[in-house]
């Protein structure tokens, strides 16, 4: 080590200490940011999922729920004494107040869901009469995709799942095999949701230009107004050389149509030649959070709404286009006709 | 390139005001290089409240590579460092049922004044450029399974060492801390998704750091055995990184053991004449 001219100096030294010491206190004091901690008993865990609910759930408004309230109601019924089941149950059920189908609560043990969003209306659906009485069981598939043409001469595609891998290719298969047919049924019956980028992947074939596909927000902070501006988000049309649908088409829903199927309805209807026939969707709008609580159990909500093109909350559902709101005739199942796909298919051919 | 480099001469300087007149290059003194490589393995402890409001635990490693040099203008006063690193971090959560991972690079350089002290001791300090970034994955999440971290700070290094004894052994004890002061660093909003910024929201993104809203210290407390030309680094570092925006508080904690070497090296340019003549040497350490 060379210094060319080392000296000590005893004033640098206090400097430096006090420096030293400086920094430390600003570790100590202000340096390390706090995050609320909470018992691992029932009492701090209800406590802790209650308020990271009041903190980020999105749909208290809409929906009219007094949050505190339901504290005032709930608490009571948590006891130090009460085993993890018991604890489970008491949170499901205070979940369950938001009536929200994205709102979930997983132990090792259970799951918690609300069901009543689909349960409470008629399953319009069934995938063994449209496989074996309209397509004989002779129908194609592209990787998540069924497709066939109808004896109307009319295109079917159904897409189970938004959560299965939706690829270019698939969709160039089916969209190329229908090409010939007078009109297309998109049917996303059942379908519980996925992915939002499938939606645009799907999208992206019915549109020609650049197109409105809703807006999006956000939670930015734990008062529950505490929202960004809505900010629109845009679809584009498919890359040049895939394959495009000009034609009419029909989109066939039914009360399970939720989350991204529902997302894909509501951007569907906004576009010109397409009619939305079924049943009211399903909803759940609010793009869903995960979080998780002390004693392990983990925590998922609606956090961030999302609109369709006109601005409105998509999360009760979806109506049909007006006229085209059809329910499936148990009867007419009985003889092997799907009543929803009939009048879709009939307004592809009058 | 040559355009490029004055760029960053003048920006050096800029930042750097410090910087004088060069000595000339005919009695120029030798510059060796002092090179460390250290591998980190210790405890990580994170909470980050955009992915969960609860601390893990875990363990760390990390390898960086740290690079000193007097500095040819004044070198006896001057030297620069540069230092280069990765580091991975394993945590899980209270209950042991969910994993949470941490993955960063960081690279900094900057200049230290070095002075004297009473006892044998030898201080440096000086300004510092800092740029990190990293990712947090939580394997519980769903359509919130990850936090960005990457910032890029101006802030103060200092290093304190005193050569001493052991036996016949040169022994060098020596602790470095790096203090970033501001700078810009990155965060999402409360309960922004990812999916919003991918598709096109931008704003609330960027925020101006400082100590109470951004705060990383990091330390080095070093002894290198001198065995040989490459010395033998044990150490134990700590790196404290906790910041506050946008209503998302997020900690990084590491503490962790360190081995490594060290060594002194020059570098020669090809066909040109090596001339200790001068007898002076400076190293940065």
């Amino acid at each position: 080590m060379h210094f060319s001219k080392p000296f000590g100096n005893l004033m640098v030294m206090k400097k430096i200490g006090l420096f030293v010491l400086y920094t430390a206190i600003l570790v100590i004091t202000g340096g390390c940011h706090e995050v609320r901690d909470y018992a691992d008993d029932p009492r701090g865990t209800f406590e802790q999922l209650w308020t990271i609910m009041d903190e980020h759930y999105c749909f208290f408004r809409e929906k009219g729920v007094d949050w505190e309230e339901v504290h005032s109601r709930y608490a009571p019924q948590i006891a130090d004494r009460m085993t993890r089941q018991e604890l489970f149950d008491v949170c499901a059920r205070m979940l369950d107040e938001l009536r929200d189908g994205h709102t979930n609560l997983s132990s090792s043990f259970r799951t918690s869901y609300y069901r009543k969003w689909w349960s409470d209306y008629p399953q319009n659906y069934s995938a063994r009469l449209v496989e074996e009485y309209y397509f004989h069981f002779n129908y194609l598939s592209a990787g998540s995709l069924d497709y066939g043409v109808l004896e109307e001469n009319v295109g079917y595609i159904r897409y189970a799942s938004f959560a299965s891998p939706l690829g270019e290719g698939n969709l160039d298969a089916a969209l190329a095999y229908c090409a010939t047919a007078d009109g297309l049924i998109i049917d996303v019956r059942d379908n519980g949701g996925g992915s939002m980028t499938n939606v645009e992947t799907f999208v992206s074939r019915f549109i020609t230009s650049r197109t409105l596909a809703g807006t999006i927000c956000h939670k930015t902070g734990p008062g529950h107004d505490d929202f960004s501006k809505p900010y629109p988000y845009y679809y584009y049309p498919a890359e040049e050389g895939r394959v495009m649908w000009g034609k009419p088409v029909v989109v066939l829903c039914n009360r399970s149509t939720f989350s991204a199927a529902n997302n894909f309805v509501s951007v569907m209807k906004g576009l010109p030649n397409v009619r939305i026939v079924g049943a009211t969707t399903g909803g759940g709008s609010g793009m869903p959070f995960s979080s998780e609580l002390k004693n392990g159990w983990g925590v998922r909500f609606s956090a961030s709404p999302v609109r369709d093109p006109e601005g409105n909350l998509t999360e009760f559902g979806v109506e049909p286009t007006e006229g085209y709101a059809v329910d499936l005739d148990p009867m007419a199942a009985l003889s092997g006709r799907d009543s929803m796909l009939d009048l879709a298919v009939s307004c592809l051919t009058k | 390139m040559k355009a490029c480099y004055r760029f960053l001469s003048a920006l050096l300087l800029f930042l750097f005001p410090a910087v004088v007149l060069y000595a000339g290059e005919e009695d120029a003194p030798m510059r060796p290089v002092n090179s460390s490589w250290m591998l980190g393995v210790g405890s990580a402890h994170m909470v980050d409240t955009y992915l969960t409001p609860l601390e893990y635990d875990g363990w760390n490693m990390s390898l960086v590579y740290q690079r000193s040099q007097a500095m040819k203008f004044s070198p006896e006063r001057w030297m620069q460092s540069l230092t280069v690193g990765l580091e991975v971090d394993r945590t899980e959560n209270p209950a042991r049922n969910a994993s949470m991972y941490f993955a960063g690079l960081r690279g900094s350089w900057g200049m230290m004044w070095r002075h004297g002290l009473p006892f044998g001791l030898a201080a440096a300090v000086g300004p510092q450029v800092r740029g990190d970034i990293g990712v947090v994955y939580s394997n519980r999440n769903g359509n919130n399974p990850a936090s960005v971290k990457a910032d890029i700070t101006i802030g103060v290094q200092g290093r304190l060492s005193r050569t001493f004894t052991l036996g016949r052994m040169p022994v060098t004890l020596g602790w470095q801390s790096e203090l970033p002061v501001t700078g810009a660093f990155f965060s999402p909003e409360y309960d922004e998704l990812y999916y919003e910024i991918y598709l096109g929201n931008h704003t609330g993104l960027a925020h101006a750091a400082w100590w109470g809203n951004f705060f990383r210290w990091d330390n080095l407390v070093t002894a290198d055995f001198d065995f040989s030309a490459t010395r033998l680094r044990l150490g134990f570092q700590s790196g404290v990184l906790s910041t506050k925006v946008n209503n998302i508080t997020s900690r990084i904690y590491n503490f962790s053991f360190v081995i490594g070497v060290t060594t002194d090296w020059f570098s020669i340019r090809r066909g040109r004449e090596v001339s200790p003549a001068t007898g002076r040497v400076i190293y940065a350490f």
